[in-house]
């Protein structure tokens, strides 16, 4: 589904050089749950960015179903994020002003996308909630409403970026076994985390040191 | 989530930084608006006010003696035909109410019981309305045949519905209705009667001359005697122009000033809110990194972060532009009353520049955010997003 062909990424400040990816290469097929780890710095986010279309790489290229998503015009990669790709980050990053509700909407791009809202607050315990603003949610909560908005609209791959690293153990394993739940339900998952325990669900491990594949 | 409800409840939950947006808009069009009304009160004031103190600029015969003009010596003629020529006139613009007349000093009138009075004889043309100019209310100087308007002092010596009875240079009398009896403290008129120009003419067998043109001065940018001058003295150089000094020149010079100062105030408060709401904008961009960041990963496009935040700026701009307007209307109504006497309850909102204000303000407000919003575009992503 997805082929990650020789990317490089190097950010530069000043004079400085700082390799954050080095010529990796790896293959995502549908239902895959990869699991991304190594210390800081080793290029995990950059990588999980660059897969979603955030970071354009110096070299390489990301094919989604054979074409580059970095050779495509802007409005086709922020067309491959809208559909293809569901984003959970560590910080959550909730619209403050908006309900649990319309956070999770705020995703939705066709109608009937909002027809599973529902169930998916009855699955991750949040339909007593669901008219609540995030700053009256507890932190893990506010991770599970991140995670209903991330795969509300079906996308072909959710890309989580240290989701459990602000959580404590006991809401860490109910957001690890939502997340599996997905992967179960034929969802492709590619899940970055410095804590090896994380990665415990996933069927593909990937560790990176200092940006490349260990 | 449709924007336009994002950009709402965005703009409801930050409400102090709204207010303050839209604080600055309505300043700024609170400002623009009571200037312009009082600007156009004061116009209204000054055209008022020469109206009611009538025609302030006299034409007459290059020549003339002006001591002899003022003592209602007769003066010397020209033909009634040029006021015609000057009303034609593409190039005569800065003189409006054209009003030719022949004004003659009477020694010998007698009264219904024989007594001899010196009176004045005034005949009026009727009021030319200039061909290339948009057409005006007229002034009221004209004056119907078979009809005369006799002054204070003359009406005294005339019994109440008696005509009025003048004997002609071709030795026949003429018998007049007796039109209007004007009252007193008009200066020369107390002593005068006013006929139609063609009858008085008859009467004197003066036919087709007039001494005099007295019109109203433009409120001309560059001065409305040099301006006046140079238009009459271009078509007709036997002629010349005066002008009598009038509180009309007073209001002139203070809707003069007022423009002035508003040419400076409007500008210098609207541009000052301009960089307090770029600088807001700024801000409010920089507190939102993340959310933008997000709906950015979310498949937004920069065009639809782009729009989030011009539309933003709309909303304010058009909302601070009606409440400015209203409020602006309120100020100039509230304190022109103070100012302007005599059009005090003539000074309303001014509704065509309503249309200007809801289109200006949301234009300029959006334009004052443009550069917060295209740096909003520029957002990276990964990095915003990836910050603990």
């Amino acid at each position: 589904m997805i082929e990650i062909k020789n990317i490089t990424k190097i950010y530069k400040k000043g004079t400085a050089e700082f390799t954050a990816l080095e010529n990796v290469s790896f293959n995502i097929e549908k239902g895959d749950y990869v699991a991304v780890t190594g210390a800081s710095g080793a290029g995990k986010s950059t990588l999980l960015n660059t897969i979603g279309g955030l970071i354009h790489p110096d070299s390489g290229e990301i094919l989604y179903n054979g074409s580059d998503i970095y050779k495509q015009a802007s409005r086709h990669t922020d067309e491959y994020r809208k559909k293809h790709i569901g984003f959970m980050f560590q910080q959550f990053h909730l619209m403050p002003y908006l309900t649990v509700l319309d956070n999770i909407k705020l995703a939705c791009y066709e109608k009937h996308q909002l027809d599973s809202v529902d169930h998916y607050l009855e699955k991750c315990s949040l339909t007593g909630l669901k008219n609540k603003y995030p700053s009256e949610l507890s932190v893990g909560e506010k991770q599970r409403t991140a995670f209903i908005r991330a795969i509300i609209s079906n996308p072909d791959i959710l890309l989580a970026d240290e989701p459990t690293g602000n959580l404590d153990p006991g809401n860490s394993s109910i957001l690890l076994s939502l997340v599996e739940d997905f992967h179960q339900n034929g969802g492709t998952v590619v899940l970055v985390s410095h804590d090896p325990l994380t990665a415990k669900y996933a069927n593909r491990k990937i560790v990176l040191e200092r940006g490349k594949i260990g | 989530m449709n924007p336009l409800k994002l950009v709402t409840k965005e703009l409801l939950y930050r409400r102090i930084s709204s207010i303050i947006i839209l604080f600055t808009v309505v300043v700024a069009s609170t400002v623009t608006v009571a200037i312009y009304t009082l600007s156009k009160a004061s116009e209204n004031e000054t055209r008022k006010i020469m109206r009611e103190q009538g025609l302030n600029l006299y034409i007459f015969p290059k020549g003339t003696n002006l001591i002899d003009f003022y003592s209602i010596n007769n003066t010397g003629t020209f033909p009634d035909n040029y006021v015609d020529v000057l009303a034609e006139s593409k190039t005569f613009d800065a003189v409006r109410h054209l009003t030719g007349i022949l004004q003659i000093k009477y020694p010998d009138w007698k009264d219904s019981n024989g007594s001899t009075h010196q009176i004045v004889l005034f005949g009026y043309k009727d009021e030319a309305q200039q061909k290339y100019l948009p057409a005006q209310e007229l002034m009221g100087f004209d004056v119907k045949k078979g009809t005369v308007q006799i002054g204070s002092l003359v009406a005294k010596n005339i019994k109440p519905d008696a005509p009025f009875i003048i004997d002609g240079t071709d030795g026949k009398q003429y018998s007049f209705k007796v039109g209007k009896r004007l009252e007193e403290g008009r200066g020369m008129m107390d002593q005068g009667v006013s006929f139609n120009l063609e009858e008085l003419q008859q009467v004197l067998g003066m036919q087709g001359k007039i001494n005099k043109i007295e019109a109203l001065g433009c409120v001309c940018k560059d001065g409305r005697i040099r301006n006046a001058r140079k238009q009459v003295q271009a078509i007709f150089s036997d002629l010349e122009v005066t002008e009598i000094s009038s509180i009309a020149d007073a209001r002139e010079n203070q809707r003069v000033m007022m423009n002035k100062y508003g040419a400076f105030i409007i500008p210098f408060i609207i541009i000052s809110c301009l960089l307090i709401t770029g600088l807001l904008f700024y801000q409010n961009v920089n507190v939102r990194s993340r959310e933008i960041g997000l709906l950015k990963a979310m498949g937004n496009s920069s065009y639809t972060i782009l729009f989030m935040i011009l539309f933003k700026a709309f909303i304010l701009g058009l909302a601070g532009g009606i409440i400015g307007f209203f409020l602006g209307s309120w100020v100039a109504e509230y304190f022109g009353k103070e100012i302007f006497m005599f059009t005090a309850l003539s000074i309303k909102p001014v509704w065509s520049i309503f249309y200007y204000t809801i289109v200006i303000f949301p234009v300029l407000w959006m334009l004052s955010s443009w550069i917060p919003a295209l740096l909003a575009t520029r957002i990276d992503t990964a990095k915003i997003l990836s910050q603990e």
